[in-house]
């Protein structure tokens, strides 16, 4: 039997390299200190993976028409072997691919690893959640409900609300002038077929490049900056001394399979709800959002008349914004252009790094200390002797703008020799 | 530098890169646009066809007792290019006397949440961010931007009908159609 094994091994071995392959992916090396925290990535995976799957055996009894949706939802649930568990498995692991999107976000964002060289990882990353937003939009009408009817009409509402394009966004979403049978057909055109293309698109992409890059180094300590010109071989470094993808795909492992018993107790324990049947004539329904909209929904209430399009439109599309560009604008420190500030903002008329000492301190002796938090404290220490100094020369208090403290630190740390910063 | 794997560059006159590309060019433009335009069209000119909604029977104009606003749910007259299309209506119909009405819109015009007709209150009320209007349509308090939208309509053989919906000024007069 093991040598039938071994001898289908060899055949593939034999056509595609199935060894060094294998070996290259398992046992590549990540850099030192990756943390549990560095398996969300993963766990998203995972994720979408369960809603591909579900949503592929939905698909099969569900009916997108405004006459038979609801009812094949209700047979779904009502009549189907498992139908509660599998529809529950779509419908809540929507909301926990949200929450497990958002934490892998915070921990990319916290931990820098959308810096140089990975700007082009984060803004596919800021794609694929807000591909993830809309798969949530696009899918909670196709329940056509009251609260799917509802929301969805809010929601259009919304989109038309955008400046000079608002009412063709708002038609062609509708794919006419009211939420109907066009826009069913729409909406799950998209979820089903257009939304899951370019989501696994965006995947690939998103995932080839952390393997072309390697996971960002922990901002810990001395990796806390890392100069753009000394990031490979600092990186370099910091992977001797890591451990293989192997031990980390144990992490990852632990973490999806925890969330997938917590999904599956949150499929057993809770039913999906369901309102009652779209009635587009209510007068007496209260529409509210999934809760992932609802910030949206409440930040209606600040801005009465004529500035809604500020909380539908300009709000929105700022944060959007802020999220691509924050990995352009957040750039690490130029020594060279740290040293030009040294001498301009005065700090070399008192202070001197690794040369004879001046008047202030040489700056020689902040290598024990290492991190620039550390540096801010001792200075924050002998703030008064500084102020008093630098009014006996005349000097004026330095400001820093935009980038130039980043820079300065960077110069700071390649004169005093810090790893990631030295000649 | 020319190894097993590649062609050296150099080999490959510029002219022949450049009519090579060139073609590959002219190939993808030329699919995606026979491709794309109707495509486009199949998508979207669906959703800007006029007039898709008829006049709608609303009801006898005996029914409505002068004075008061009442609900009323309208299914459309004409039958549409696709069943259901047009949802049935629910629209509010104020009847002041000598066959002069208005038929208010259901739909709140902050974003769309249902509004409801407070009989004891004589107000409008719309759930999602407190919008309130008076009986005539006009905004009291909360977000909306602009007065109830309202139906054109029209009486013939003393039946009431609804046709397009229309956005007021702040004289309550027509200012544009809602859609076209």
């Amino acid at each position: 039997m093991a040598s039938r094994i071994g001898q289908v091994l060899e055949w593939f071995q034999e056509r595609l390299g199935t060894r060094e392959q294998l070996s290259k992916f398992l046992y590549r090396r990540l850099p030192e200190g990756t943390t549990w925290w560095h398996t969300l990535g993963s766990a998203t995976l995972f994720l979408i993976i369960v809603q591909t799957v579900t949503g592929f055996f939905l698909a099969f009894y569900y009916v997108p028409s405004p006459e038979h949706a609801y009812d094949s939802l209700i047979y779904i649930q009502g009549e189907i072997p498992f139908g509660n568990f599998v529809r529950g498995l779509h419908h809540w692991g929507a909301s926990v691919t949200v929450v497990v999107v958002f934490l892998h976000m915070l921990r990319v964002f916290f931990m820098g690893a959308y810096k140089y060289p990975r700007e082009l990882s984060w803004m596919a990353g800021v794609c694929l959640f807000l591909l993830i937003l809309l798969f949530g939009f696009t899918g909670y009408l196709l329940s056509w409900d009251q609260k799917a009817y509802w929301a969805t009409v809010v929601g259009t509402h919304i989109a038309g609300t955008a400046p000079l394009v608002g009412d063709y966004l708002w038609r062609i979403l509708q794919g006419g002038t009211e939420v109907g049978a066009r826009t069913l057909g729409r909406f799950y055109a998209a979820h089903v077929l257009i939304l899951p293309a370019v989501l696994y698109a965006f995947v690939l992409v998103h995932i080839s490049m952390v393997i072309y890059q390697g996971i960002a180094p922990v901002p810990r300590g001395k990796l806390g900056i890392i100069r753009k010109d000394r990031y490979k071989e600092v990186y370099e470094k910091s992977k001797a001394k890591g451990e293989s993808f192997l031990e980390h795909l144990f992490r990852d492992g632990i973490v999806s399979f925890l969330l997938f018993l917590v999904l599956v107790w949150m499929a057993i324990a809770w039913k999906v709800p369901m309102e009652e049947l779209a009635d587009p004539t209510s007068t007496t329904y209260v529409p509210r959002p999934e809760w992932y909209f609802y910030f949206l929904f409440e930040l209606l209430w600040l801005f009465p008349g004529e500035w809604i399009p500020v909380a539908t439109f300009y709000i929105p599309v700022a944060g959007v914004l802020l999220l691509y560009s924050i990995s352009l604008l957040d750039q690490p420190g130029d020594a060279r252009r740290g040293e030009r500030l040294f001498v301009e903002k005065g700090c070399a008329t008192c202070h001197s790094i690794g040369g004879e000492g001046k008047i202030g301190p040489d700056l020689k002796q902040w290598k024990r200390y290492g991190s620039p938090i550390l540096w801010a404290e001792l200075m924050w220490n002998h703030a008064l002797t500084m102020e008093l100094k630098i009014r006996d020369f005349g000097l004026s208090w330095p400001q820093f703008e935009r980038n130039e403290m980043v820079d300065l630190i960077a110069y700071i740390q390649m004169e005093i020799g810090l790893p990631g910063a030295s000649k | 530098m020319p190894d097993g794997n590649n062609v050296d560059s150099a080999s490959l006159a510029p002219s022949r890169r450049r009519f090579v590309l060139t073609i590959l060019a002219l190939i993808s433009g030329t699919v995606a646009s026979v491709l794309g335009v109707p495509l486009a069209a199949f998508f979207a000119l669906p959703a800007f066809r006029r007039a898709e909604r008829r006049w709608l029977e609303v009801g006898r104009v005996s029914d409505f007792a002068e004075g008061r606003i009442q609900k009323v749910l309208a299914k459309p007259l004409i039958a549409q290019v696709w069943p259901y299309e047009t949802p049935a209506v629910a629209l509010y119909v104020a009847n002041h006397g000598s066959e002069t009405f208005t038929l208010f819109h259901n739909h709140c015009t902050h974003v769309g949440c249902p509004v409801h007709w407070n009989d004891q209150a004589s107000r409008f009320f719309s759930p999602c961010h407190g919008g309130v209007f008076d009986r005539e349509g006009r905004v009291l308090a909360g977000p909306p931007p602009r007065a109830l939208d309202r139906y054109e309509y029209k009486i013939e053989n003393g039946i009431l009908y609804a046709g397009r919906i229309y956005k007021v000024n702040e004289d309550l007069r027509f200012r544009e159609w809602h859609h076209v």
